[in-house]
Order: C-alpha cells, then sequence, then structure tokens
C-alpha cells in the first residue's frame, strides 16, 4: 500500500514537472523525458521522506539523480541538460514552505498581543531557512555533474546510461 | 574590417540577448558566445547583466576592435530559443556556420511558435492539481486547484497580453486563483480545502529566476545572481499578496 502511494506520488510529480515544461515552451521531443525524470526525481525525494530523511537530503538526492540522468538525455535528445532538470526540479521547489513563512510574516505584521509570539517567530524563522536551504539544494544537485567534472560543457561529460 | 567587426559583434550581442531574455544562466550565455565568437576567429570579452550586455570583439592580432552595449528584451522563459542556441553554437564550431547563417537560425528560432494557449492552460491546470495531489489534496482538492490555476494563469496570460507591469500580473493571476480555491475554504468543499488553496498559486512561483539565482551565485557570477534572487523574490511577495486578499476577503 505504501509503496503504491509513493508510485503514484511519483506520478504526479511527473505531471507537474510536465505543466511547467509547456510554460516554458520546451521543444516537444523534450516532452516525455521530463515527465520521466520529474517521476524519477519525485519518487526519490518521496521515498527518502518515507525513511524520515531530512526534508533537505531527501530534495537533494532527488534533484542530483535530475541532475545526473539529464547528461545522457541531453546527449540522447540534443538539448542542453537545463531544458530536462529545470522543469524536473519545478515539483520540489518548497512552495509550502514559502507559504507558510509568508503566513507567519503576515501573523507577525497583524499581531497586537505580545502572547503566542514567540512560537509565530521561530516557526517562520524555520520555514523560511527551510526553502531556502531547499532551493541551495536544488541548484546545487541539478549542477552535481557539471560540478563534479569540472567541463565547460555538458556535450564533454560521459554517463552512460 | 571595422565593418564586419561591428556586425560580428551585433550577432554576439542579440545571441546573448535572446538566451538572457529566455532564462539562461550567465555562464551559459558567457561560454555560448565565447564558443561562437571563437569559431568566427575573434576573441571577445564580455559584461553581462539582467537588462544589458555590453562586449568587445577583437581580431585574432589584437589590431582591430569593436565596443557595443545592448539591452535585453523583456525577459519571458523560452527553453526552444535556449535549446536552438546551444545546437547553433555547435554548429558554428564544427560545420563552420558564417554569419549569414547565423542570423537566418536566429530569425527562425525567434519565429518559433509557443504551445496552444489552451494546451498550455490546461496542463498547467494539471500541474496545479498534482501539486495539490503531493500536498496531500483528494480528488475535490484537485479539482477546485485545477479550476483555480486555469483562471488564474488566463488572467495572467490577459494581463501580460495588456501590458501591465509584470508584477502586478503575478498579484492579479495570485488573486484570481485564491478567490476561487478560498470559496471552496469557506464553504468547506472537501476534506481538506487548504491544500487546494496552498497549491492553487503554485504556477506563479518563479523557479527559473531563483534556481539560477543560486546558480550564478555558485558561478561566482555574484551581482546577476542577487538580481535575479530579488527578482524571485518579489514575485513571491506578489502571490503572497494575494493569497492576502483572498484571506481577509473570505475572513479565513
Amino acid at each position: 500500500m505504501e509503496v503504491l502511494l509513493l508510485l503514484e506520488k511519483g506520478l504526479w510529480a511527473g505531471f507537474a514537472a510536465l505543466g511547467f515544461a509547456i510554460l516554458f515552451n520546451v521543444p516537444v521531443r523534450t516532452l516525455f523525458a521530463i515527465w520521466c525524470l520529474g517521476a524519477i526525481g519525485g519518487l526519490l525525494k518521496f521515498s527518502f521522506l518515507e525513511f524520515d530523511v531530512n526534508i533537505i537530503i531527501a530534495s537533494f538526492i532527488g534533484a542530483s539523480a535530475i541532475g545526473v540522468l539529464s547528461i545522457p538525455l541531453a546527449h540522447k535528445i540534443h538539448s542542453p541538460p537545463l531544458i530536462f532538470s529545470i522543469p524536473a526540479v519545478i515539483p520540489m521547489v518548497p512552495g509550502a514552505f514559502a507559504y507558510k513563512m509568508m503566513l507567519g510574516m503576515m501573523k507577525i505584521a497583524s499581531h497586537t498581543t505580545e502572547s503566542g509570539m514567540d512560537q509565530v517567530l521561530v516557526d517562520t524563522f524555520q520555514f523560511g531557512i527551510k526553502a531556502m536551504l531547499i532551493l541551495l539544494v536544488l541548484s546545487v544537485g541539478v549542477a552535481v555533474p557539471m560540478l563534479l567534472t569540472r567541463k565547460e560543457s555538458a556535450k564533454r561529460i560521459r554517463i552512460k546510461l | 574590417m571595422d565593418n564586419n567587426l561591428g556586425k560580428i559583434a551585433d550577432v554576439l550581442l542579440e545571441t546573448g540577448a535572446l538566451l538572457m531574455a529566455a532564462g539562461a544562466n550567465t555562464g551559459r550565455i558567457r561560454v555560448t558566445i565565447n564558443r561562437i565568437a571563437h569559431s568566427l576567429g575573434y576573441q571577445v570579452e564580455l559584461l553581462i547583466t539582467h537588462r544589458a550586455l555590453m562586449l568587445s570583439v577583437i581580431d585574432d592580432e589584437g589590431e582591430f576592435y569593436t565596443s557595443k552595449l545592448k539591452r535585453t528584451p523583456p525577459h519571458g522563459v523560452n527553453f526552444k530559443i535556449l535549446s536552438g542556441i546551444s545546437r547553433m553554437s555547435w554548429s558554428v564550431q564544427d560545420e563552420d556556420w558564417n554569419l549569414d547563417q547565423i542570423n537566418a537560425e536566429l530569425a527562425r528560432l525567434k519565429s518559433l511558435p509557443h504551445y496552444p494557449r489552451y494546451l498550455i492552460l490546461l496542463l498547467v491546470a494539471l500541474s496545479g492539481a498534482s501539486f495539490c495531489r503531493l500536498f496531500g489534496g483528494g480528488w475535490i482538492e484537485m479539482a477546485t486547484a485545477f479550476v483555480a490555476t486555469f483562471a488564474g494563469l488566463f488572467v495572467r496570460q490577459e494581463a501580460i497580453k495588456k501590458n501591465f507591469n509584470t508584477y502586478i500580473c503575478a498579484v492579479m493571476a495570485a488573486i484570481t486563483a485564491s478567490l476561487i480555491s478560498g470559496l471552496a475554504v469557506k464553504f468547506g468543499i472537501g476534506d481538506h480545502p487548504e491544500h487546494a488553496f496552498a497549491t492553487s498559486v503554485l504556477f506563479l512561483i518563479p523557479g527559473v529566476p531563483l534556481i539560477n539565482s543560486f546558480t550564478d551565485i555558485i558561478d561566482g557570477n555574484i551581482s546577476t545572481g542577487i538580481v535575479r534572487g530579488t527578482n524571485g523574490l518579489i514575485i513571491a511577495f506578489c502571490i503572497a499578496l494575494g493569497l492576502l486578499a483572498a484571506m481577509v476577503i473570505f475572513n479565513i
């Protein structure tokens, strides 16, 4: 049952990536690959979350997998790797944390009494930091193959599928 | 000789400006322009900012040079152009394209159509529904998120067409989407309508500016990274403003 739910979430992560791919006007030939990458990244992230791995590390693993897989896809489909990796990591962008941080900031702005303020402050700060760190690990994760191989272009990197 | 340098500078600036507007990171713009310039037999020095590009083209002997400045067109993520220019830069290097061929290819890339409008609306709405599912919503919440995203994106496209300020477009879209999903919260449609409320505005998240911002900063292009990050942050605030408006109106 758990496995099925995970697989289903991966499926939806793929569709979330696909919507953004269309919004970013990617070439038609890359659409299916982007769906697959989004699904794989989402599946990895949610699987690690299931094992109580920190969400920041889980996001990093998902994004790195997307980054590494985007290189052979780029060779095969003749498009730069970021065409595949950016739409595919968008489902992992910490929308919920950013949303909760904004809610917290509004609470801080509209709060008139002192009571309960400590908790609001701590929560808002925590959500904000999480959102920022996740964004950071997403862009580092996507860039992992380039950073590790120290090549200027993905065309010089050889990763066999 | 001088005339030719001017033409080379124009082509390189056009390429760079298209890349910047389409959502390429700074490192990619620099690498691509250098690749094309070297293949044509010239050296370049580049200054890349968010709204303008400046470059100096120097011929091989270092005897003649030209400097030019170009403003980038309005930004709008377009990966078809990124992909096309990347392929073009390799053709220039490997197949020795000349200036006319590059100009023709740039014109072709600029004229490439976007996806049909209703296909974009449907698939982005589907991705809104997917986000809702990922956050733990059920079928009813997904339907709410679908409708809200569809309406929000529709309003945004119309606002962009009427040439509103980019941030105002985002605010209008966020208000539309959150008013619709807020209705579901107000009247308790579904088990967790607040999931739909939180996810109906996610199609607006500035993913490309934020990811590019960190990519640039890691790469050492800190000034462009900060500009992109600020831009993304303001869009995020616009989304929050839209949500706030809906929360005040519905008192939720």
